[in-house]
């Protein structure tokens, strides 16, 4: 049986989408914030979306309605130790997968092998939207 | 910095926060804070669909709809895929 979930997560895939001016990212983003539902952003996402897109006015408008999850010293013990036993040097889809499963939301992002390891690792039946 | 304000809520309002911030471990003034800077995340984020739409033009009522039901199956737990809206 499908979990419900409360909010959303995005991963770097979602920010590159909107700032490419991916018109269903854009919508969803407006559904969610239409019910009250701030999506949540890791700042390592922010720190690659805004390494990889020139549009930094998209990203900025996308996040204006998103709240910023800070790594704490104790999350980036856990997001390296969980990068470790998924074997991916990619930390910004483990973060994501984590934030996903302590924050219960469903995660917008791309089809990538990281985040089902992380979120296999974790226990955590993954919702994803594939950007 | 904390700022202190007198502010008036309704008798309900008042005793439904109480019960929410008991709930969630937090103080009264913690708990409307929190739900103030939510609010105003929401309004923000709206200016800035408003401010991308004034770009790229304003989301259809079909796009609206298709963002609304790819939500909707993503809260119940449905995963999914990235398909296209046609725009008119």
């Amino acid at each position: 049986m499908a979990t419900s979930r409360v909010g959303l997560v995005y991963g770097s895939a979602a920010l590159r989408a909107a700032a490419r001016g991916d018109r269903m990212v854009w919508a969803l983003h407006r559904a969610a914030l239409a019910i009250g539902i701030v999506p949540v952003v890791p700042a390592s996402a922010i720190a690659e979306g805004y390494r990889t897109e020139a549009r930094g006015d998209r990203l900025a408008a996308l996040l204006a309605g998103s709240e910023v999850e800070v790594l704490s010293g104790e999350g980036a013990r856990r997001a390296g130790e969980l990068a470790a036993r998924a074997d991916t040097t990619d930390l910004v889809a483990v973060e994501v997968v984590e934030v996903a499963d302590r924050r219960g939301c469903a995660v917008v992002a791309s089809r990538q092998t990281a985040l089902r390891a992380a979120a296999g690792l974790l226990g955590h039946d993954l919702v994803l939207y594939a950007v | 910095m904390v700022t202190k304000r007198s502010v008036s809520l309704a008798d309900e309002v008042a005793t439904a926060v109480e019960e929410a911030a008991k709930q969630d471990g937090v103080s009264f003034s913690a708990w409307l804070s929190s739900a103030a800077e939510r609010q105003l995340r929401v309004r923000q984020g709206l200016r800035g669909v408003a401010a991308w739409e004034a770009e790229a033009g304003d989301l259809t009522a079909e796009e609206i709809a298709a963002g609304e039901a790819l939500l909707a199956r993503l809260l119940s737990g449905v995963s999914g895929m990235a398909s296209r809206v046609r725009r008119r």
